[in-house]
């Protein structure tokens, strides 16, 4: 017992080494002169990043989304699982028809908590929903050609008491709320992420995405502080779907389910 | 299970929490069904956690239902944990029936006889 103490200790020094070790070079500032962004958080739902809009109940003519009209149409054609419209059994939702990762910044937007870790150097967004993760590294310029991927490549730095962040490199075929807000992989994505009292974190977000909006569009979410230090986990399984819709809807499994025992 | 009597709670109307799994498309939100029933099986699960609930009408003839809440770290935030429903669990249910018919709903809210509101 005491030696898997032992080891469990050598562990985390480890790994907090290597965090630490992160910042050899000093390339941040000290955490203690950047504002504390650190803790875990946790939104309203909402539906849809439009202002106007969050509860979907107009999506595509919110208003307030300079749509263009490639992006209206696949809009239109999508059958998202929430707001007015919506379809369960037949939605083209891409995270509930295929277990697709959310992507961000819809990852934020489920009822659900996140934890910020942060070090002089990067800044760890850490998700309880599929247990998923993004990376903003500090001072730094976006590699040479970012890959593309489900969460984006992200910089950061800060401006006061403000973290800009400036992320590209995400996959087109996530959807950037559950409503269904489409992108391309040309996505460029500007969030000023403050600490505006307390208890309460405030991302504003600029979507700027010339193919699907003829014009940089704004968003906002807002995470109160949870101080309970609970973090629990839900993956998101195809056996589990499946199950769900047996049970609920009568579907007939299209593969085995994995049993429970 | 008519007459018997449960304790008054305050009753918690659920926020619309189904962004995903139910909602208007698999349910009738402008119905709401409210019976007393026995716990068979409370199953902590993903995508949502699922009650399973068993029900007399005035003849005896018992009838099966699940009931779908939330997902459990949205659950987890309400105050409920694996262990908040035991099989023989004696309550009050409230739910949205399914659009489909069936022994099917979306939970509302729900009090035990003790008056404990989940």
């Amino acid at each position: 017992m005491r030696n898997q103490f032992r080891w469990s200790a050598v562990w985390l020094l480890g790994i907090l080494g290597f965090i630490s070790g992160c910042s050899a070079k000093n390339a941040g500032k000290p955490i203690s002169q950047v504002p504390d962004l650190s803790g875990i958080w946790l939104g309203k739902p909402i539906q849809s990043l439009s202002p106007s809009d969050p509860t979907a109940q107009k999506p595509g003519a919110e208003g307030d989304i300079p749509y263009t009209p490639w992006a209206i149409a696949r809009m239109k054609a999508e059958r998202p699982a929430t707001g007015r419209n919506q379809t369960f059994a037949n939605t083209t939702d891409p995270a509930l028809k295929y277990a697709d990762p959310d992507g961000y910044p819809r990852a934020s937007i489920h009822p659900m908590r996140f934890k910020i870790v942060q070090t002089p150097d990067y800044i760890y967004q850490i998700w309880e929903y599929n247990k998923s993760w993004r990376q903003i590294a500090l001072n730094r310029p976006h590699s040479e050609v970012p890959d593309i991927s489900w969460f984006g490549e992200s910089v950061g730095k800060w401006e006061g008491d403000t973290l800009v962040v400036d992320s590209v490199g995400f996959k087109d075929s996530t959807w950037l709320d559950p409503i269904g807000h489409l992108h391309t992989e040309d996505l460029h994505i500007i969030e000023r992420i403050r600490r505006v009292d307390p208890e309460t974190l405030v991302f504003n977000f600029t979507f700027d995405d010339p193919k699907a909006y003829t014009k940089p569009w704004d968003g906002q979410l807002a995470f109160k502080l949870k101080t309970d230090g609970i973090m629990t986990e839900t993956i998101y399984t195809i056996s589990d779907e499946l199950n769900f819709r047996q049970h609920f809807l009568n579907e007939k499994p299209t593969i085995p389910i994995r049993p429970s025992h | 299970m008519k007459g018997k009597v449960f304790a008054l709670g305050v009753l918690l109307t659920a926020i619309p929490l189904f962004a995903h799994h139910g909602g208007t498309s698999l349910y009738d939100m402008s119905k709401e069904v409210t019976l007393e029933a026995t716990v068979t099986e409370f199953i902590w699960t993903n995508p949502h956690v699922e009650i399973g609930l068993d029900t007399k009408d005035d003849k005896g003839k018992v009838r099966h239902w699940i009931l779908e809440a939330s997902s459990p770290p949205v659950m987890v935030n309400r105050g409920w944990n694996r262990k908040s429903l035991q099989p023989g669990d004696v309550m009050k249910v409230t739910f949205n029936p399914s659009q489909r018919g069936g022994s099917v709903g979306r939970l509302i809210k729900l009090i035990k006889a003790d008056g404990k509101v989940l």
